[in-house]
């Protein structure tokens, strides 16, 4: 490939040879070029005019499916539509400063902060703790994958409603089970009860997805070197040291997959939430998903729902970039399953 | 041809963004579609009925206009939820319903009219000589312009159990202190006294209206609404309070919050419960599910038997980019006739908003007495209060929503809640 570019000359001073020095930093552009220079031109136009057929459509559709929603969200933010006026007035950075200055929001995120922390460490430890029960078991482990796995094939819609009866203070199942064990001094109106009201619910999520992080973790650990196991268990390792040195290196990456998604739901959780209290009572279930709706489309606030579904996806970005990134360097380390 | 690749999708991107960022826009005047009528059947969408079998009844029931008209009607149905996000935007893409189901106040009715999304019916009015109730008519007029057509009349009071109130003597409550008396009775034969629920949210707003109308009257809820007198106020704090004081006192079924409607129905409905605080539109519910006498009175006042709060339910609307106008008001005088109001109180268990001949109608003691009252209170024109959810905006709402369940939890006391009632009522 000989390189003729405006920025070197061919009458400049003779290059030095590849084993002399480092080949110059080509731009995208020249590489490109020199590409092409392969091909006779004919094959060149059929190779270019095939790549752009064969793009168009995923270009068409990220454009249309996602560049084209986020640009329109952008724009919402910055007036104020009510859903009704299709020339909804610029407000500027109005939406963030009222943002900034709503009590709820901040009550909602700290909702978001409980359900974060909750709703992906208990889901993993228990997945975890599941796991590594059934890891050795031969005989019905597939009984075990399918009853612990059913509850997150589920609709969201269904597991709420049943744990809704079953949280109901005077019909459900978990007061009545209270009394019967004496503990009728606990039986509450779960749902209704601001100071047990999320937490009910997180109970109801953590049962619908640690089923999920179960199954992957299962299929991690069919994959650990279980030599690595018996030699440490042969050098006096005990059950935990087991875990946490040998097993868990091994399947780190998948760890932090699960992580990752387990997280990432925690900003983004919305429907278990609104079917079984609608952020009730008194917004004391709203977290910064059902406040949006509510705000966007309850109240007709559609910028101000938009500008906090905007910082939702603000907030959620760089620990998705970074649990990304941690779990690619893990792999290319090779630790991994 | 790689260039003119890159510059259709270019093209497209652009106009597909520029198409967001400004949206459609409703026709500007009704004038603007054909009178004519467009192809097809009218697209007549309501808010899907609890019972499928209303539904059911409902569509034999439009065949018959069909039939007599020789005008086709489709009908479709979607949650009231759904409805609220998506009835706007349909409305504007003009690929929205013709005719639909509607609530009739600011915030449902009053801002499709603001937004010129709903076609004026005053001279339709005129023309078909629509005999409603005034004071229902005056809830479907916006800016001096008549948009719909008032769908039907609901009181919010109390309902109980006359059994019960038999077997405890406990006679029917004509002041607080009578229904406190028997609330006390009740508890005191392991009965829940009242069944609240709160659990939607919803029901708050109803809790509110009833004891609200009874302290303050219509004339008093009247100003209230029309920003006349501050919701900060003793009276308002008073009326929040009593549900307040009713919870503590055990009056209500445990944790209310985590009660829904059907809960309490249920309550009700197996005996349970001596009293239920809700709607008219409870009734035919009740004469379906009871096996005993029950009866309907005003929410009591502090020294006298109070007022029922009055309201209207969803009622017919045109949209205002329909393209078969001429059909659609064919289909509302049909909805709007004496005959259509005599099928809905025998089938739908409804109050039709106009003067309804009752004579020979098969209907339960309990609604006709309902009937009766209503009719007797509409044609009077004062003595109803008002159901203050469908008159108020959704920011008032959901302040009125959530503050009864923050009073009802504890998160609030009722002096916040009904200074956060006048600041959403500025807004």
């Amino acid at each position: 490939v000989i390189y003729h570019g405006p920025e070197q000359p061919p009458t400049s001073a003779p290059a030095p040879s590849p084993a002399a020095a480092p080949a110059p930093r080509r731009s995208l552009r020249s590489s490109w070029r020199a590409i092409e220079s392969d091909a006779p031109p004919v094959t060149r136009k059929a190779q270019a005019r095939l790549g752009l057929l064969l793009t168009a459509p995923l270009v068409l559709m990220v454009t249309v499916f996602l560049l084209f929603p986020m640009l329109n969200a952008v724009y919402y933010v910055f007036v104020d539509f009510n859903g009704i006026n299709p020339n909804p007035p610029w407000v500027g950075l109005s939406n963030f400063a009222e943002l900034v200055q709503d009590s709820r929001v901040w009550a909602a995120l700290k909702n978001n902060v409980i359900w974060i922390v909750i709703g992906t460490v208990s889901p993993l430890v228990i997945g975890l703790a599941l796991a590594l029960l059934v890891w050795g078991i031969r005989r019905g482990s597939v009984l075990y994958r399918v009853a612990f796995f059913l509850p997150y094939v589920l609709p969201q819609v269904a597991v709420g409603v049943v744990w809704g009866w079953i949280y109901e203070p005077s019909r459900g199942w978990l007061n009545k089970a209270l009394e019967v064990l004496g503990l009728g001094g606990l039986t509450t109106g779960w749902l209704g009860n601001p100071s047990t009201a999320l937490y009910a619910v997180l109970g109801t999520a953590v049962w619908a997805s640690a089923g999920f992080v179960f199954v992957i973790f299962l299929s991690a650990l069919r994959n650990v070197d279980l030599d690595l196991v018996d030699a440490s268990r042969l050098d006096g390792a005990n059950g935990g040291q087991r875990l946490r040195y040998v097993i868990l290196p091994q399947i780190m990456p998948v760890f932090l997959m699960v992580t990752t998604i387990t997280l990432l739901g925690g900003f983004s959780v919305f429907d278990i939430i609104f079917v079984m209290t609608g952020g009730g009572p008194a917004g004391a279930t709203d977290v910064l998903g059902t406040y949006a709706y509510s705000r966007a489309f309850q109240l007709s606030q559609i910028s101000y729902g938009t500008t906090l579904a905007l910082v939702i996806t603000v907030l959620a970005v760089p620990f998705a970039v970074w649990l990304n990134r941690l779990q690619r360097r893990l792999s290319l380390q090779g630790t991994g399953a | 041809m790689k260039l003119s690749l890159v510059r259709a999708t270019a093209g497209i991107a652009a106009c597909l963004v520029v198409a967001a960022c400004t949206g459609g826009s409703p026709a500007s005047s009704p004038d603007n579609s054909s009178q004519k009528g467009g192809s097809g059947p009218i697209k007549y969408l309501i808010e899907t009925p609890e019972d499928a079998a209303a539904l059911k009844a409902l569509k034999k029931h439009i065949a018959t206009f069909t039939q007599s008209s020789g005008i086709q009607v489709k009908v479709s149905t979607l949650p009231t939820d759904t409805m609220r996000t998506v009835l706007q935007t349909q409305l504007r893409s003009g690929e929205g319903p013709d005719v639909f189901s509607w609530g009739s106040g600011p915030g449902f009715g009053g801002a499709l009219a603001n937004a010129g999304l709903l076609y004026d019916l005053t001279d339709a009015y005129k023309k078909y000589h629509w005999n409603v109730y005034d004071w229902a008519r005056q809830r479907v007029t916006f800016n001096g312009k008549t948009y719909g057509i008032p769908g039907e009349t609901e009181t919010v009071g109390l309902f109980y159990n006359k059994k019960i109130f038999n077997r405890l003597g406990i006679d029917q409550p004509a002041s607080l202190d009578d229904l406190a008396a028997a609330a006390k009775k009740a508890k005191a034969a392991g009965l829940v006294p009242l069944a609240v629920s709160d659990k939607e949210g919803w029901e708050g707003g109803h809790l509110l209206s009833m004891a609200l109308s009874s302290a303050v009257g219509p004339a008093g809820m009247k100003a209230l609404l029309d920003g006349h007198k501050s919701w900060n106020s003793p009276k308002v704090t008073s009326s929040l309070a009593l549900w307040d004081d009713y919870n503590k006192a055990g009056y209500l079924p445990n944790s209310p919050t985590s009660v829904d409607y059907d809960g309490a129905t249920a309550m009700f409905y197996s005996g349970k419960a001596a009293m239920i605080p809700t709607g008219s539109w409870l009734v035919g519910e009740i004469d379906d599910n009871t096996n005993f006498p029950v009866g309907y009175i005003p929410f009591p006042a502090a020294h006298g038997p109070g007022v029922f709060a009055g309201g209207l339910g969803s009622g017919p609307f045109i949209s205002a980019n329909s393209n078969k106008k001429g059909e659609d008001l064919q289909f509302l005088n049909f909805l709007a006739s004496p005959q259509h109001g005599r099928w809905t109180v025998e089938n739908l268990h409804t109050i039709p908003p106009q003067p309804i001949d009752t004579h020979g109608l098969h209907v339960s003691p309990l609604f006709a007495k309902v009937l009766k009252d209503t009719a007797h209170l509409s044609q009077s024109g004062t003595g109803l209060g008002y159901n203050i959810d469908v008159l108020s905006t959704d920011v008032f709402n959901e302040a009125m929503f959530d503050g009864v369940q923050a009073v009802l939890t504890g998160q609030q006391s009722p002096e916040e809640v009904a200074s956060k009632l006048q600041d959403a009522s500025q807004q």
